[in-house]
Order: structure tokens, then C-alpha cells, then sequence
């Protein structure tokens, strides 16, 4: 059986599937910046399997964007994050609510 | 500096204003008096090098904003707009030659010279966009005014009026893009320019939508019932300087803009909404007017008789022909002049009494001969005396109206009887009978700096009524080039019967929309 | 010629502006005496156009300036001195100068002196530019401006309740009309495209007879007000609030007869539409009598000859509509010196009485006010048309040509009324005049007027005995420019039958009334005896019970009506409703904060729903449009369209 691109395109759903329950269950922050990554990497995979398939590179390259992005946001959100551990001493998302409106 | 007059007339008093900040506050008023009378002969001058013989626009001044999309700063003036422009410019300056001790004093200069600037905007404007932002910049001042020096529902009836008119002009402005997007898809370029609309020729589908568009942006301006109830609030609570320019300026916005946007560029969906407008404005007429009998409150009667006067100009802007159109214009100068001069003198009473209820008055004409007179003179004039300003307008609108419909005009003349009995009764509550209370026994009569402002207000009323003609010549002018346009333009069998032909026996053809570029 | 037109027109308006210059002052009398000078100038004048107009001189028309020019419509300040308008500027010029005389006298002791010769000044000036104007729009400004002027002097004593409230109605009363009036111009306009009279008559030659029609019904009724004929009547006998020489110069010589005036400008138009003369003309008899009734049990002096002005008018409007213009306006003319000495008379009486009105509190003043008494006799003996009085030329003319031209039922409503004339005239004289001096009882010292008053008050008594003789050079002025019929009853014998048997019992109507009045057995009524008690008579001195009925079935609904507007509908409804779109939009945010509970873990499954919404919502749309077809085949089936 050979790989096609819906093998990837099940494979890139699953991901982003377990991505988004993992988002909306967690409510450790830690864990939450994980769920997204995987999001984004679900995506990636679908970028990619997309652009070989049509044997266009843009999607391709848009999944080095994403790359980027996600790196760069890693880096901003880890940083906050350590911060908030510093002054609170824990990372539990129910007590983030300072933005109630 | 004539080729670039309007643009100074817009934005000298704006400049005047921010310099108004380094002023001293003994002499910020009259340095208000000063920058308003400079203003004020500007706008003469622009009168005095008017052509009147010409219908087109004049003064015309271009300057790309954003060329990509056909938004330019263009301004121009033609009869139409001159009047208003000089009334603004006028009453900015009476406005502020007999403000009285206020609080605050240079915050109010300050804040009407910017209102002066958006007004004249309003007026000069020939691109539709910049004619948006002087639109919804002169709501700003006017907040202010209201809310800073109003009396004690003040936030509320500023909140009002803002968030009200402003509400409408976002349905408008929808309107403007669309219209700009079909003059796009026409010709294959963008314009804001009201000129360009001007030659668009839309179906009528089409114009019904954005007839209607712009129809709510306008008629809360107006304002036109039942979307009128904002206008109460804003006149019980405004200053007397605020009330002043809400009625003799602001108002005008909308019935300026329904010809200056609705006539010309949707000539066949004004036809289609001929009569539900006329038979809107005739409630506006009588039943205004009858809520204006019960008042207790003398500002709140002459702010619902304005709304009553509107719709006077709202059935002549709709008689689709130069008598109607013409006379709604000089009606809305007319109206200008009386109703200013009618919130200026209760603001006289208030200085003096600190109460507006007509129940603490009575028996003013033994006590304040002088202001019973002006009083009497401006209630004679609002009741459209002949040979004063409003007749003018009123007997004109309504002549106008009657080639397009006869019972309608019957029901819309009724203005003349319950405007006589909502005023009358005014009048004889405050100023007839024996003087009852006590504290009215000794007021002073109307002092210099009132007489300032009312004596040639006064002359105005009157000089108008009897020779009217170096006003009307112009505005007939320019109306003629719009009905001739609109009856160029309209599609439909009924709109070309009903908007009369000026060029007489030369049918004008007419192909598609593409003729317009 | 044109310099005696402006002088006529102008020299009023001069006279009120230098009144209203001591506006402000104390009474002073050069605020009197030049208004008098500078309106016996516009007498002059107008005599000067007389003379002019009967040695056959040609009319003269000015074109002073524009005044309305946009579109088609141009309205220039123009005025003819014509046939008709210089019979109407003598008419107005004699009374108004010789009232404007009276009045130094008569207000002498007023504060408000200044400001009345202002006012009375200005109305002269308003009424010489109705009469004239040579178009429908001068017409109007005039009419409204005698209307304004009419308020001011109404309402004169603004300090009265009642005189203010008397002031408001007939104004209000005279827009409802005026509104008619308007349609009509607007009428006149469309059709015939222009407003000047002359060729707007000639236009209507070729129009259609239903909208002639309505024209001349809308012109009535602007005439109608004017002229408070049925049912605007009411605002006239209210209208004796103001000072006396008002009700003489506006309320009985010159405004209230614009209207006549009006319909004899129109005539053209009218001769076209006898249907609608016909109509005026039985209006004009039924005023005619309706007013006269109720001047039969008046018991206020300046009302009975209110109501007398009113029945008078009614005649006119016999005349005008039958045809016979130049009889409507030479009883007008008429009218006006005998009706305006007779209110001179009354202010007299007033003067002596110290406002007193009720002619049963006086009695026997003949001794103390003997010129007064014989002025005020011969007037009503003039109006009550005895041979060879004024009345009796212009008032019995009326009555042929009702005969004339076969409206019998007129003819005898109209001789009835003119016996009821008859008697309630000299019921009147013979109350002030004769019989007990009853004033004794309420303390009053009776007086006779001033020299001066007098003698300004003799050139009226002069024409009311011997305005008939004018007959003759009048009909052959005005037939020039109206239908020259000439009224003659065809056999000799009828008409001595008539002329003889109006007189008869018109002098018996005299005779009655002073048997019954002038006796010392009348007391003043104190509402118990038999006739005051009569159903009847309760109708008649409640004046029919229609100012009640307006009171209470216009004012009062209206009234009313305007509270609710405001209270109910503009408050709770239509205001309402935008502060409900308000609260509803600020209550959809109250209600939603929820959402925001800062927790954002709930935030993010807010936003996944949100997400999984629009895809789905996409995705549903993405199908329906791609199957267009094959629903649109379901529903069909299914008979939805």
C-alpha cells in the first residue's frame, strides 16, 4: 500500500484533533503551549503533503512560517510563563481570571 | 486668495482655535469676536465675488488624498450651499459676540470655532468622503457643548444625540461606498466625487437601495419623525449658544444633503418615494406642532416647532420642482434666522429667571416692552408672516408642492394654522395678562450685547421677506441645473413626467451608464 | 399719477413707522397728530386718483419692484389704482382718518397711545396694500397683514385676559381660512401661470369648470374668514374686546369686507361659476339673518352692532354672488360711514359710561350726549335704509336684485332681516337714548365727548345721509371694469309696491322698537323674567351655543389631543421605542459579560466553538450552493416556491 495524501490528510486531523482536546482540557500552561504546537504541527503536515501533492512549494513554505511563528511564540510565551510562575508560584490556567469582563 | 477662499474659510477658525488655547482668558472673547468677524466677511466676500448668473459650482479647489481610490479633497460652492455658509459663519459670530458669562469661557470659543470649521466643511464639500468627515466631526463639538455646559440631563441627552445621528450616518456611509463601488463598476475607476456620482445613471432597483441608505443617515439629522427625539433632549439641555447653532446650522445638514446627494443622484427613487415622504413630513407638521401646544417649557415649543418647520422644507425639498426646491432652501435660511433668534431670546428669559416654564411668566409686555417686541416680531415671522423671511420659503415650498399633489399639499398647509396656535398660545402665556409673579416684576429689558445679537437678526427677518431676491436669485439658479439634471437623469416614465423638463421642447438623449466617463 | 399711488400707499406706513418710534416713550400727542396728517395726505391723494379715474383718466399701474422671481413664478410689488380699488381706497382713507382723528381723542388717557396710532397706522397700510395690489400674492400680503395688525388691536389692553384670548381666536380663526385662501393662489397659479389679476382672468376663460370651481370655492373661503361669515363667524363679536375705534375702522368699515372686496376683484372668475355665487349668495342671506337674530337680544352694545356688521356683510355677499359686483360694493361703501359712525357713536356712549356696555344700564342719554344721539340715530336710520339715506340706495338694491333675478326665497329672507335690522338698531338707540336714565343707579356722570371728536365724526354722518346720491357717477365709474347690470325692476307698479311696502315695514319694525323700549318700564334684566327664561331667547343670547360648541368640541379635543401626543405617544411610544433599542442592545452586552469570565480556558472553548459555528455555517452554504439545483427540485416537489 503505498502513502498518499490522505493518508496524510488522517494523519494531519488526528493531530489537530488531539490538538484542540488537548487545548480545551488542559489547564496546566505548560501543557496547554503543548497542545498548540501539536496544533501547528498538524497543520504543517497538511501544509506540506498539500504543496508535494500539488507540486507547488508555497506550502511548503508557508509551513516555515508557521515554523517560525510557533518558535517565536514558544519563546514569548515560555518567557511570560516563567514570570508568572516566579510571582505566583503556580501555573494553573482556572486562576488566570483577571480578565473577567 | 479668492481661487482658495473656502479652503480658509474652513480652516481658519480651526487654526484660530488651537492659537485660542494661547489666548489669555480676559481677552479670549474678544479674540473669538474678532477670528468669527474675520470669518464672517470672508463669507461675504465669497457672496460679493459669487456669480450668481452661473448654476455650476464655483470657488472649485482639488487636492489628491488618495488617488488610488477617488478620494480627493474637492470643495466648491454654488447657490445652494452659499447661504448656509455665510448663516454659519454669522451665527458663529453672534453666537459669540453675545455669549453670556459662562464658565469656562474659552473652552466654548475654542470649541465653536471648531464647530464653525465643520460646518462650513459640511457645506463646502464636493467629495463625498470628506463630506462624511466634517459630517460626523461637527457631532463632536456639539457633544461637548451639550455635555459641558448643559443643564443637569446633560450626559444623557448629549449620549443621545450623539449616538443617535451617529447611527444614522454609519448606514450612510455604507450608502457612500456602495455608490462609489457601482460608480467603479460603471466606469472602471473609483470617485468620491459628488460630481461624478452626479452622472452615474443607476437602475432603479439600485437607487431605491441607496436612496434608502442615505435617506437614515439624513433624516435623523433632519430631524424627521419619528426619528425626531433626540432633538428635545439636545435643545432642553443645550446652552443657548448650543441651541442656537443645533437649529439654525445643524439641522440644515440633512435637508442640505437630501438635495445636495438624494435629488440628483437618485432621481427616479425620489420620485418613488415622493409620497411617503410627503405624507412622513405632514405628520412631522401637525403632529410636532400639536406636542409643541402642550409644552410647558417656552424652548422646548420652539424646539418642537422646529421639527414642525422641517417638514416644511422636507415637502418643498420633495416637490421635485424649482418653486419647491427653491423655496425649501430659502426656507431653511429662513428658518435659520427665526429659530436662532427665538432660542436666542429665551435664553435672555433664562439668563434673567434661571426657568424656561411659561407657568412663572406672565404679563413680560409690561415688564420687558422691548423684548415682547423682538419676541413678537420673530413669533410673527415663524407663523410666516407675509413680508418676513419665512413666508418666503413657506408660501414657495408649498407652491412647489401643490403641481404634485393637491390634497397633500391641503394637509402640509395646516403648518400655518397650528403653527399660529402652539406660538399664539406661547406668546399670550408668556407675555399678555397681568405680571402674577413677583419676581418677574422687576426684570431688565434685553441689555446692548443681546440687542447685539437680535437687532440684526431682526433686520434680516425683514429685509428678506420684503426683497428676497439677491438670496433666491442664486439658489433659483442652481436649482434650475439640478431639476434640468434630475430630469435628464430619472429612468422612469413617472419620474420624467413628474420632474418638469426647464429646456423646453429639446429632448435631451440619453444613452447607457457608460456615458458617464 | 404714480406719485399719488406711492404717496397714498406709503404715507401710513410712514405714519406708523413715527409712531413706533414713541413706542417706548410716555403718551405724547405728536405720536397721534402725524399718523392723522400723514393719513389725511393719503386721502388726498386718493381723491386726486378719483378725480383722475372719473374724468376718464386712464387706470395707473406701477411695478415697483420684484418681490418672489424662481422658476416660473414671478411675483413682482405691483398695484393698480383701478375703478374698484379706488372706490375701496376712499372708503378706506375717510374712514381710517377720520377714526385716526377720533382716536387722539378717544385714547387720551391710554398709556398705550403711541403704540395704538402705531398699530392702527400699519393696518391702514396693510389694507391699502390689499385693495391695491394688482396680483393675488400682494393680495395675500395685505390680508395677512391686516389679519397681524387685527391681532395687535384686539388684543390692544393685553393686560385682559379676555381681550388676548379674543385676539388669538380671530387669528387663528382667519388662518384656517387663510390656508383656503392659499390653496386657492396655488390654484390660480398652476393653472393659469401667473398670479397678476389680469391675466389670470384671462387665462380662466379656457379652463375647465371643475377646477374654476374649486378655485372660486377656495378663494371663498380665504373670504369667508375675513369676512366671518358662517361658521367663522364667532371671532367678530369677540373681536369688540379691543378699543372701539378698532371695531369701527377693522370690525365694520374696512377689513371685514376684504372678503366682499375679494369676490368683486374675482369677478371674472366668478361670472364663470354661477353655481358657486349661487352658494354665496344663499350663504350670504342665511348670515344675513343669522346674525341679525342674534342681535335681537344682545346685551352688549358693541356686539349688537357687531352682529348687525356681520348680517350687513351677509347682504353684500347676496350681492356679490348673484352677480351684481358693483351693488355689493357700493353697500359696502355705504356700510362702511354709517356702520363706522354708529361704533363712533358707541365709543361715545363708552366714554361716558365708563365702559359700561350694557345699553340697559343707560336709558335717557339723549340730554347729556344730544350730537352723539343724533348721529347715532341718523346711522341707523341709514342702516336700517330709510328713504333717502344711504341704506336706503345700497341695502334696498340687494333686495331687487334678489328679486330681480328670481331667488325669491332670498328676497324674503332678506326683507325679514331687514325688518329685524330695523328693530334691533333702534332697540338700541332706544335704550341709550331714551326711556329712565337708569345709569343714575350705577353712580355714572355722563358726559359729552370732545369738540373735536365730534367734528372729526361729521364727515361720516355727511356721507351716511348722502352717499345714494352718489349712485349714478358710481355706476358709471365701476361698470368699467364690472358687469355693468343694470337693476330695474320691469314693471313700475311692482316696484313701487316694493320699494313702498320695505319702507312701511321697516318704520313699523322703528315703531315696535321704540314702543318697546323706549318706555320707563325698562328695568334692567336680572334674568327672571318670562322672556329671558324662553328657549328661544336662551339660543339667541348664547349666540346658537356655537362658541360653546367649539369650545368644547375643537379647542378642548384639541387641547387634549396634544397631551396625549406628547405625554403618550411622543414620550411613551415613540421615544420609547429608540431608548428600548438602546437598552435592548446594552442589555445583550449585560447579559453576555458572562462569557467573559477571564477564565481562559472557558475563553478557549468559546473560541473552538466559535470556530466549529463558522465552518460548519461555511460548509452548509458551500453545499447548498453547489446542489442549488437538485434543492430547489425538492422543494418544488414538496410545493414550496
Amino acid at each position: 500500500m503505498e502513502i498518499g495524501l490522505n493518508h496524510y490528510l488522517v494523519l494531519s486531523t488526528i493531530l489537530f484533533a488531539i490538538g484542540l482536546v488537548g487545548v480545551m482540557r488542559r489547564k496546566n500552561l505548560l501543557l496547554l503551549f503543548f497542545a498548540t504546537e501539536i496544533l501547528l504541527n498538524s497543520v504543517n503536515i497538511a501544509f506540506a503533503a498539500i504543496s508535494h501533492y500539488y507540486g507547488d512549494l508555497t506550502g511548503q513554505m508557508f509551513a516555515f512560517f508557521v515554523i517560525a511563528i510557533a518558535a517565536s511564540e514558544v519563546a514569548v510565551g515560555l518567557g511570560l510563563l516563567i514570570v508568572w510562575h516566579k510571582r505566583h508560584g503556580k501555573i494553573d490556567l482556572d486562576q488566570m481570571s483577571t480578565m473577567k469582563g | 486668495m479668492l481661487d482658495h477662499i473656502l479652503s480658509i474659510l474652513i480652516f481658519f477658525p480651526a487654526l484660530a482655535a488651537m492659537f485660542g488655547f494661547m489666548i489669555q482668558k480676559d481677552s479670549i472673547r474678544a479674540y473669538g469676536v474678532a477670528v468669527a468677524t474675520i470669518e464672517f466677511v470672508l463669507s461675504l466676500w465669497l457672496w460679493f465675488a459669487f456669480d450668481s448668473n452661473v448654476s455650476g459650482m464655483q470657488f472649485m479647489e482639488q487636492l489628491p488624498l488618495i488617488p488610488a481610490f477617488g478620494i480627493n479633497y474637492i470643495l466648491g460652492v454654488d447657490g445652494i450651499s452659499l447661504f448656509i455658509i455665510i448663516l454659519s459663519a454669522f451665527f458663529t459670530m453672534i453666537g459669540i459676540a453675545s455669549l453670556t458669562d459662562t464658565k469656562n469661557v474659552k473652552n466654548m470659543i475654542v470649541t465653536l470655532l471648531f464647530l464653525q470649521m465643520t460646518m462650513v466643511g459640511v457645506f463646502a464639500a464636493l467629495d463625498a468622503i470628506v463630506f462624511y468627515i466634517f459630517w460626523e466631526l461637527s457631532l463632536v463639538p456639539m457633544l461637548y457643548i451639550i455635555g459641558a455646559w448643559g443643564g443637569p440631563l446633560r450626559v444623557y441627552a448629549s449620549v443621545k444625540f450623539f449616538l443617535y445621528t451617529f447611527a444614522g450616518s454609519l448606514v450612510m456611509l455604507v450608502g457612500m461606498l456602495f455608490m462609489a463601488y457601482f460608480y467603479y463598476q460603471a466606469t472602471g475607476m473609483w470617485s468620491f466625487a459628488i460630481l461624478d456620482w452626479y452622472r452615474l445613471i443607476l437602475p432603479e432597483t439600485f437607487q431605491l437601495w441607496l436612496f434608502a441608505a442615505f435617506f437614515i443617515g439624513f433624516a435623523i439629522k433632519v430631524p424627521m419623525f419619528p426619528f425626531h427625539t433626540w432633538l428635545p433632549y439636545a435643545h432642553g439641555q443645550a446652552p443657548t449658544i448650543g441651541s442656537v447653532i443645533l437649529a439654525a446650522i445643524l439641522l440644515k445638514m440633512g435637508t442640505y444633503a437630501f438635495i445636495r446627494f438624494s435629488l440628483p443622484m437618485f432621481p427616479d427613487a425620489s420620485v418613488f418615494f415622493m409620497f411617503p415622504i410627503a405624507i412622513i413630513a405632514i405628520i412631522m407638521i401637525i403632529y410636532t406642532a400639536m406636542v409643541a401646544y402642550a409644552q410647558e417649557d417656552v424652548k422646548q415649543v420652539v424646539a418642537y416647532s422646529s421639527v414642525s418647520h422641517m417638514g416644511v422644507i422636507i415637502i418643498g425639498t420633495f416637490a421635485l420642482n424649482v418653486e419647491g426646491i427653491s423655496g425649501s432652501i430659502f426656507l431653511m435660511i429662513a428658518h435659520g434666522v427665526v429659530s436662532g433668534a427665538l432660542f436666542l431670546l429665551v435664553g435672555v428669559i433664562y439668563d434673567r429667571r434661571h426657568t424656561k416654564m411659561m407657568s412663572e411668566f406672565g404679563g413680560l409686555a409690561h415688564v420687558m416692552p422691548r423684548y415682547a417686541t423682538i419676541f413678537g416680531l420673530m413669533l410673527m415671522a415663524s407663523v410666516g408672516m407675509p413680508l418676513t423671511i419665512n413666508f418666503v420659503g413657506e408660501f414657495l415650498s408649498l407652491l412647489g408642492f401643490y403641481q404634485q399633489s393637491h390634497i397633500l399639499t391641503l394637509l402640509a398647509g395646516i403648518a400655518i394654522v397650528v403653527g399660529a396656535i402652539y406660538m399664539l398660545a406661547a406668546y399670550k402665556k408668556m407675555f399678555f395678562g397681568e405680571v402674577t409673579n413677583e419676581k418677574n416684576s422687576n426684570l431688565p429689558d434685553v441689555n446692548k450685547r443681546e440687542l447685539l445679537a437680535l437687532i440684526p437678526l431682526s433686520i434680516i427677518t425683514i429685509w428678506l421677506g420684503v426683497y428676497p431676491k439677491p438670496v433666491l436669485e442664486p439658489i433659483n439658479n442652481s436649482v434650475e441645473s439640478i431639476v434640468q439634471l434630475m430630469h435628464d437623469k430619472s429612468i422612469t416614465q413617472e419620474a420624467k413626467s413628474r420632474i418638469p423638463n426647464l429646456v423646453k421642447g429639446v429632448e435631451i438623449s440619453r444613452t447607457t451608464a457608460g456615458e458617464a466617463h | 399719477m404714480e406719485i399719488y399711488l406711492y404717496l397714498a400707499l406709503f404715507s401710513p406706513l410712514a405714519g406708523s413707522l413715527f409712531a413706533a418710534l414713541f413706542g417706548a416713550s410716555p403718551r405724547t400727542k405728536i405720536a397721534g397728530i402725524v399718523p392723522s396728517f400723514l393719513l389725511f395726505v393719503s386721502f388726498v391723494s386718493s381723491t386726486v386718483l378719483l378725480t383722475h379715474i372719473l374724468s376718464g383718466g386712464d387706470i395707473v399701474q406701477v411695478e415697483m419692484m420684484t418681490w418672489m422671481a424662481t422658476g416660473d413664478l414671478y411675483i413682482p410689488f405691483g398695484f393698480v389704482v383701478d375703478q374698484v380699488s379706488v372706490t375701496m381706497m376712499m372708503v378706506v382713507t375717510v374712514v381710517s382718518t377720520v377714526v385716526h382723528i377720533y382716536s387722539i381723542g378717544y385714547m387720551d388717557h391710554d398709556k398705550g397711545f403711541n403704540r395704538f396710532f402705531s398699530y392702527l397706522s400699519a393696518f391702514v397700510f396693510s389694507m391699502m396694500v390689499l385693495v391695491m395690489s394688482d396680483n393675488f400674492a400682494g393680495l395675500f400680503i395685505g390680508w395677512e397683514g391686516v389679519g397681524l395688525c387685527s391681532w395687535l388691536l384686539i388684543g390692544f389692553w393685553y393686560h385682559k385676559e379676555s381681550a388676548t384670548w379674543a385676539a388669538n381666536e380671530a387669528f387663528i380663526m382667519n388662518r384656517i381660512a387663510d390656508l383656503g385662501m392659499l390653496i386657492g393662489i396655488f390654484l390660480v397659479y398652476w393653472n393659469t401661470g401667473t398670479l397678476q389679476y389680469a391675466e389670470a382672468f384671462a387665462a380662466m376663460g379656457d379652463l375647465d369648470t371643475e377646477i374654476l370651481t374649486w378655485m372660486g370655492i377656495f378663494l371663498f373661503i380665504g373670504a369667508m374668514g375675513k369676512s366671518a361669515q358662517f361658521p367663522l363667524h364667532t371671532w367678530l363679536a369677540d373681536a369688540m374686546e379691543g378699543p372701539t375705534p378698532v371695531s369701527a375702522l377693522i370690525h365694520a368699515a374696512t377689513m371685514v369686507t376684504a372678503g366682499v372686496y375679494l369676490v368683486v376683484r374675482a369677478n371674472p372668475l366668478y361670472d364663470l361659476i354661477p353655481h358657486v355665487g349661487l352658494f354665496i349668495a344663499s350663504l350670504g342671506a342665511f348670515v344675513a339673518l343669522f346674525a341679525a337674530s342674534m342681535a335681537l337680544v344682545n346685551r352688549d352694545m358693541k356686539r349688537i352692532i357687531a352682529y348687525s356688521t356681520l348680517s350687513q356683510l351677509g347682504y353684500m355677499f347676496v350681492a356679490a354672488g348673484l352677480g351684481a359686483y358693483w351693488v355689493a360694493l357700493f353697500h359696502l361703501m355705504a356700510h362702511a360711514f354709517f356702520k363706522a359712525l354708529l361704533f363712533l357713536g358707541a365709543g361715545n356712549v363708552m366714554h361716558a359710561m365708563h365702559d359700561e356696555l350694557d345699553p340697559f344700564k343707560m336709558g335717557g342719554l339723549k340730554k347729556a350726549m344730544k350730537w352723539t344721539f343724533i348721529m347715532m340715530t341718523l346711522a341707523s336710520v341709514a342702516l336700517a335704509g330709510i328713504y333717502p339715506f344711504a341704506g336706503f340706495f345700497s341695502k334696498d338694491l340687494i333686495l331687487e336684485v334678489a328679486m330681480i333675478e328670481h331667488h325669491y326665497i332670498i328676497y324674503s329672507v332678506l326683507l325679514f332681516t331687514a325688518g329685524l335690522t330695523a328693530f334691533y338698531s333702534f332697540r338700541l338707540v332706544a335704550l341709550i337714548f331714551h326711556g329712565e336714565e337708569r345709569y343714575k343707579l350705577f353712580g355714572v356722570h355722563p358726559h359729552e365727548a370732545y369738540k373735536f371728536m365730534l367734528i372729526a365724526m361729521s364727515p361720516l354722518l355727511i356721507l351716511a345721509i348722502i352717499a345714494g346720491s352718489f349712485k349714478m357717477t358710481y355706476f358709471e365709474m365701476v361698470t368699467a371694469v364690472l358687469p355693468a347690470t343694470e337693476y330695474h325692476v320691469h314693471s313700475a307698479v311692482t316696484y313701487w309696491i316694493m320699494t313702498i311696502g320695505t319702507q312701511v315695514f321697516v318704520i313699523l319694525a322703528i315703531a315696535f322698537a321704540y314702543k318697546k323700549y323706549a318706555n320707563s318700564s325698562v328695568q334692567v334684566p336680572d334674568g327672571t323674567s318670562v322672556m329671558e327664561n324662553r328657549f328661544c331667547y336662551k339660543v339667541l343670547s348664547n349666540q346658537y351655543y356655537i362658541p360653546y360648541f367649539f369650545e368644547e368640541y375643537l379647542v378642548k379635543p384639541y387641547r387634549e389631543l396634544s397631551t396625549v401626543f406628547w405625554k403618550q405617544v411622543d414620550l411613551k411610544v415613540v421615544d420609547a421605542t429608540v431608548d428600548g433599542i438602546a437598552k435592548a442592545i446594552y442589555g445583550t452586552g449585560e447579559k453576555t459579560r458572562g462569557m467573559q469570565s477571564g477564565n481562559l480556558s472557558t475563553m478557549l472553548k468559546w473560541m473552538v466553538a466559535g470556530t466549529v459555528a463558522l465552518l460548519s455555517l461555511a460548509v452548509v452554504f458551500g453545499l447548498a450552493v453547489r446542489y442549488s439545483g437538485e434543492i430547489k427540485t425538492i422543494l418544488s416537489g414538496l410545493g414550496v416556491q
